[in-house]
């Protein structure tokens, strides 16, 4: 092997040595800190979802405490089947396996407990976008049918077209839009060029679309219907029995 | 002037990264919708530019000349990594909008240049200079074209707002297009007033 050959090799490899050594051991502190702030993004993104405010009195986001005290004083978690959406007693989140919660085998339902009542009640919602699954949280009021509100808290969206669906502004239009209505599931929709173009008195069922991010505006539609549907079977069985 | 002033003057203008040798544009389109996301990405840059160019510089009498592109990508992209983990922990929300913007840092092509053209010839004090140099002339370009689309598009700066709620906002500058043609105009008004460009 000539010296020259000799040193690439020996360069080449400690370069690698370094570099991964120095870049596992970042990935490796930081880890726990980045799930902690992950899992703080989504507990934030259901209470605001419950329509809860998440800013504290200093205008800063509410930190892991807070946050947790609120979903020990007032949230219960249940565990829906997803076929059926049958109630499984005596489950939680903790007990299954992520992939069953991600492929909707098994679906999370948040209720919100009120002086020994459940008032409001939240889910997960997740579906295609453009490019990407978009993450989110849609919450109803107690009569299972009208939004309180819904958040989108992880996607990979077009930044400024459709990941605009983090905006504020977009998500208080779902507030009050109905996703049930005369005894069954409303077809809700989300309306290129806006809701009072088309219907000037308003629609029930239906927010204003995004510039620049007409599918990204139909995906979250899409799945918001579907997702509701997969619930409304447990909500059935809440209407019957009040 | 110096030849260690002019390091770092001669990239703000005469030389400038993104108007006069028109690099560095892939970012300069993607990330300049808002000011908030340029100013983070000017820091992620500045960070990464300057560092590659000291450590590729400290190297530079070692690295074997037929791997020396790949040696230099893995210090950047480590870099960047390095970057984009420590925003994914601290600065979540951050982190969040930039997406995969602070990951393309890597194919920024103003990083590699300044490690081939500068970091690779010269010491490490002037390479760090070099590399302050052209982040700076890199970061005033995008946040220039980041106020302009922001106020044109979303009536807004730094998420202030600075027009009128009733103005519309304008669709083009959100796109990709509206950043071209505030950057040509930018191009244009530079090379116009410091009379710096060729006429064939």
């Amino acid at each position: 092997m000539l010296k020259a050959d000799r040193h690439l090799f020996t360069f080449a490899l400690t370069v690698c040595v370094v570099v991964s050594a120095l870049l596992s051991t970042a990935a490796t502190l930081l880890k726990d800190r980045q799930d902690l702030m992950v899992e703080l993004d989504r507990k934030r993104n259901v209470l605001s979802a419950f329509g809860l405010d998440i800013y504290d009195e200093d205008g800063r986001r509410l930190g892991v405490e807070a946050v947790d005290k609120i979903f020990a004083d007032n949230i219960r978690e249940v565990i829906l089947d997803g076929q059926t959406g049958e109630l499984l007693e005596g489950l939680t989140s903790a007990d299954l396996d992520p992939r069953e919660l991600r492929d909707k085998q098994k679906l999370l339902l948040y209720k919100w407990e009120e002086d020994g009542e459940f008032t409001r009640f939240a889910f997960p919602i997740s579906g295609l976008g453009l490019w990407s699954t978009i993450y989110g949280y849609l919450a109803l009021d107690q009569d299972l049918a009208t939004i309180l509100g819904v958040t989108f808290y992880d996607h990979g969206e077009t930044p400024g077209l459709g990941a605009e669906i983090e905006r504020d502004w977009w998500q208080e239009q779902f507030e009050g839009k109905k996703l049930y209505a005369d005894g069954e599931p409303a077809d809700f929709r989300v309306i290129k060029g806006g809701v009072s173009r088309r219907y000037p008195d308003g629609h029930p069922s239906a927010v204003d679309g995004l510039s620049g991010a007409t599918v990204t505006g139909e995906g979250v539609a899409r799945f918001i219907n579907a997702d509701f549907r997969r619930y409304n079977r447990y909500f059935e069985t809440i209407r019957e029995g009040g | 002037m110096g030849a260690r002033t002019k390091i770092i003057t001669d990239p703000l203008s005469d030389n400038n990264p993104i108007t006069i040798q028109v690099l560095g544009i892939c970012s300069a389109l993607a990330i300049t919708v808002q000011v908030e996301n340029a100013f983070v990405m000017a820091c992620a840059l500045t960070f990464v530019l300057t560092s590659s160019n000291v450590i590729i510089s400290l190297l530079r009498k070692q690295i074997p000349g037929r791997i020396r592109m790949i040696v230099e990508i893995s210090i950047i992209a480590s870099l960047v990594v390095l970057v984009d983990q420590t925003l994914r922990a601290f600065f979540f929300e951050l982190s969040r909008q930039l997406s995969i913007f602070v990951a393309l840092i890597i194919t920024n092509c103003i990083v590699m240049g300044r490690a081939e053209a500068f970091a690779t010839q010269n010491p490490p004090g002037p390479s760090l200079l070099d590399g302050l140099g052209n982040s700076i002339g890199y970061s005033v370009i995008i946040l220039l074209v980041a106020t302009g689309r922001e106020i044109l598009g979303s009536g807004t700066w730094y998420g202030i707002r600075v027009l009128p709620e009733a103005y519309m906002g304008n669709g083009l500058a959100v796109l990709a297009p509206g950043a071209f043609l505030i950057l040509g105009v930018i191009i244009w008004i530079q090379r116009t007033v410091t009379n710096n460009f060729k006429d064939d």
